[in-house]
């Protein structure tokens, strides 16, 4: 067992468990300097007719008269436990509807993120291999960084389901519902891989080491896949684990466009009602994710690239840099 | 940045989706009850919300569980679209002289779908939960079940005695209420949060759950057994669909391409503004009116200068409410004739207590002392006449129809804001007799109007609408008379009386009679019904 990276370990575990609380602690915070509470808006709805009487009774039966340090301890109490406590909007456990929905947004951007990276090299490899015929698409990536994923879905869902009728709004968990809102998703991620992925292959064919392969008959096919495409990667890694968070922001609205019930739709159902047991679960779920995800990469570095490795006298894969 | 570019580039591309959809869905025929009705079919109802919870007693009024509580449960009586009560699991009934005391006959053999009876037992079970609630479970009470509800009491099997404290005509009426669902005792008796899943919540409607997914979609099967439907309705035994998908589309341009595609049925809430266009490709649209209180404005007394007659009837005859119609609606849309709907029975037509009458509204200013100034706005003692309009977030078209009334009123020389907030800083700081809120915009069904006696005072607990606690004694006087009324035909001048005194004293504003629920159809459906609450009903519908 090497003790540097076991000292590593631990503290990386450590920084990840303080993110997760903060943000837990955080959300609270936000959450309750907002004015009212979702069960309050509920009843004010002048449809409803309940009297202040009524409201005041109800309002104490979910502890929201209580004050808010109070009712933070007894959330935090709870989180300790594992217990996520009840939707204030929907009266179901929290955990049961981040649990009904985690897996549809997993395929989602699971799925975006494959759209994204096959995209993205697809355009690296062609203008590497056809600079002149195919050079036009090196403008490509700006131009869809700068088109909002709902555009791009409207567009996808106007002419593949409604116009050649590929694929049923109403399905939207389907196979093909769900590759259109993966491009949807995906491209916009894309465009940010492929930038970053175009200028350091531009980079490295301009080292020596290319020029020289090349002067030995390697062809353009051989000399991307050996030589170009493994050091030309390591900055994607980091990118793609940037994009997490685009993925899950951008789930959000892809989800709203195509009909689909993910952490998206369920975030927003929750932020516009303040209910705030399930925001805590979802912001400490993306935390845990996010650390999760950049370890993942702090990992992947040194496979790719030899040269960085943690210092010490015995260097193994698998070790990353902090 | 993407969020707030979001509805300019989605009405741009709703255009486009319109264009692009106009497909196989745009028949010819009507979607009306013509044909014959055929068997099976699956009707699919894209919805932009599946509301909150489940619990039924939080959800049951809700405009969007409403449709499907509609189907999968029954009420004691059917209220149809012009106020007209029937019996339903409620064959007959009949109720003491003083209308304290109601005895209901109840159809026998009626089951929930989990088996268990649907008897005098479970009606009691179903009013004491409606009336009280029982928070100490997270249960909310039916906020407008009558507050005079004492107790009930089962007499034998199919027999309830039910017992109010004071003179209860709305009883019956509000047994038809969306929020008089009858859920099976075993139900009742979960844990809120078992209730929170719609599959633990058991009725006797048409349809059961077949399965649901929150925030998703809702998906019902007919029940084959069923045959208590209220004879009103016209169909008996089972319903003739075989499913009704409920899936919630957020996205409103999605919802009616979806429809103009043949990808679905029925598509909730497009916009009013649309209508036209869609009837003109052949589609079918729906704009029902509930039972209820026109959309208006409460005017709070208190609040200078509508303290002073003059100038609340000068509000009242300052508004143009043909121009709002013609403006923000179409001619699904009708013209408020009092402070009801006029499908209400008891509702009489009094448009000439608010008449639009700029002449007189400009007198009425002048005789109260208000005096235009260069800038047109008019002032009194260095006051200028001020008026903030607090747009209704439950009503979409509420901002549109207040930027209108506030050009109207300008003219006359109000100075007039408009405020619009989000559903929770409006339920925070927009309130009924706040004295920052000088017009209190309403939109709210009911039953029976028998609820007006309830909101516009502060006796026995009232709304107090109006500022005025019991300070003004006719109005105290007639809101009495009709909550102690004993008899329909005895409470109908009353009533009369009390809408014109309402209006001409500039208490209540109307603007238009309301639809808070708009529906596009495939012209394949047929045979839909629609109730005193507006909710399309599908047990009497079919596909051709």
């Amino acid at each position: 067992m090497n003790r540097d990276y076991a000292k590593y370990a631990l503290r990386r575990v450590l920084q990840a468990v303080v993110v997760v609380l903060l943000a837990y602690v955080f959300t609270f915070v936000v959450i309750s300097v907002l004015p009212g509470d979702p069960v309050t808006n509920t009843l004010r709805n002048p449809q409803n007719g309940f009297t202040e009487e009524e409201i005041t009774r109800i309002v104490a039966y979910y502890g929201l008269d209580r004050p808010v340090p109070e009712q933070l301890w007894a959330s935090l109490s709870r989180f300790a436990v594992g217990d996520f406590g009840v939707s204030l909007r929907s009266g179901l456990p929290v955990t049961r509807l981040i649990g009904d929905v985690l897996g549809s947004t997993v395929v989602l951007a699971l799925s975006a993120l494959a759209v994204a990276l096959v995209l993205a090299f697809a355009v690296g490899f062609a203008v590497r291999h056809q600079p002149r015929r195919l050079g036009f698409l090196r403008s490509f990536p700006s131009l869809f960084l700068s088109v909002p994923n709902f555009v791009i879905g409207l567009v996808l869902i106007n002419v593949f389901a409604f116009r050649l009728g590929l694929f049923r709004v109403i399905d939207a968990e389907g196979g093909l519902a769900t590759f259109f809102a993966a491009i949807a998703l995906g491209i916009p991620v894309s465009a940010q891989v492929a930038e970053v992925l175009i200028a350091n292959l531009d980079h490295e064919a301009g080292q020596e080491y290319a020029a020289v392969a090349t002067s030995r008959g390697l062809g353009r096919t051989r000399l991307f896949l050996r030589h170009l495409l493994k050091p030309a990667s390591l900055p994607v890694v980091t990118v793609v684990a940037l994009t997490v968070g685009e993925l899950l922001g951008g789930a959000l609205i892809t989800e709203q466009i195509f009909g689909r019930t993910g952490v998206g739709s369920l975030v927003q159902r929750s932020v516009t009602t303040q209910d705030l047991p399930v925001l805590q679960a979802v912001v400490t779920l993306a935390a845990v994710v996010f650390v999760v995800v950049n370890l993942a990469a702090d990992l992947v570095y040194p496979l790719l690239d030899p040269r960085v490795r943690l210092g010490g006298a015995k260097p193994r894969a698998g070790v990353a840099a902090p | 940045m993407k969020t707030s570019r979001a509805p300019r580039m989605i009405a741009c591309l709703a255009a486009v989706a319109a264009l692009a959809a106009c497909g196989p869905g745009a028949g010819a025929n009507a979607g009306d009850g013509s044909g014959t009705p055929r068997q099976g079919g699956d009707v699919t109802f894209l919805i932009d919300s599946l509301g909150d919870t489940w619990i039924p007693n939080n959800s049951a009024i809700s405009s969007f569980q409403g449709h499907i509580w509609g189907h999968v449960t029954d009420k004691l009586v059917y209220v149809d679209e012009n106020g007209e009560v029937s019996p339903w699991i409620a064959e007959n009934w009949e109720q003491n002289p003083a209308a304290t005391e109601f005895t209901l006959r109840l159809r026998k053999g009626v089951t929930f779908s989990d088996g268990t009876p649907l008897d005098a037992a479970a009606v009691l079970a179903n009013l004491d939960i409606w009336a009280k609630g029982d928070p100490a479970r997270g249960i909310n009470p039916i906020g407008l079940f009558p507050k005079t509800y004492d107790h009930a009491e089962v007499v034998d099997a199919a027999t309830v005695r039910v017992f109010f404290t004071a003179p209860t005509l709305g009883f019956i009426p509000t047994l038809g209420y969306h929020g008089s669902i009858l859920i099976s005792p075993k139900t009742i008796a979960l844990p809120a949060q078992q209730q929170a899943d719609l599959a633990n919540d058991i009725g006797s409607g048409p349809f059961v759950v077949a399965s649901w997914k929150e925030g998703d979609s809702v998906v019902l099967r007919k029940r084959p057994d069923y045959d208590w439907a209220p004879a009103a309705l016209g169909h008996r035994g089972p319903a003739r669909l075989d499913t009704i998908t409920y899936k919630l589309v957020a996205e409103p341009s999605v919802r009616t391409a979806a429809v103009q595609s043949g990808q679905a049925d029925v598509a909730y809430n497009p916009s009013p503004q649309e209508l036209a266009s869609f009837k003109e490709q052949g589609f079918t649209t729906a704009t029902p009116r509930y039972l209820g209180f026109v959309n208006g404005y409460a005017v709070n007394t208190k609040v200078a200068p509508f303290d002073d007659l003059k100038v609340r009837q000068a509000l009242q005859h300052g508004i143009d409410r043909q121009e709002i119609i013609s403006t923000v609606y179409t001619d699904g849309w009708l013209p408020a004739q009092s402070l009801f709907q006029s499908n209400v029975p008891g509702a009489t037509d009094r448009s000439a207590d608010f008449a639009h009458d700029p002449g007189r509204a400009n007198r009425l200013l002048d005789e109260a002392g208000w005096a235009k100034g260069a800038d047109g706005v008019r002032a009194k003692n260095g006051q200028q006449l001020k008026l903030t309009l607090y747009a209704n977030p439950y009503l979409a078209t509420s901002k549109a129809v207040d930027e209108l009334v506030a050009q109207q009123l300008g003219e006359l020389g109000f100075k007039v804001d408009i405020q619009a907030f989000d559903v929770v800083t409006y339920g925070e700081r927009v309130k009924v007799g706040s004295p920052s809120v000088a017009a209190y915009e309403v939109t709210r069904s009911f039953i029976d109007a028998g609820t007006v006696a309830g909101v516009l005072t502060d006796a026995n607990k009232g709304e107090n609408w109006f500022g005025l606690g019991q300070g003004d004694p006719k109005l105290v006087e007639l809101a009495a008379g009709v909550a102690r009324a004993q008899s329909v035909e005895a409470r109908a001048p009353l009533l009369d009386e009390l809408q014109g005194y309402v209006l001409r004293q500039g208490y209540f504003v109307p603007l238009t009679q309301i639809v808070q629920r708009v529906y596009l159809q495939s012209p394949k459906l047929h045979g839909v019904t629609y109730n005193g609450i507006a909710y399309a009903n599908y047990y009497t519908a079919w596909l051709g």
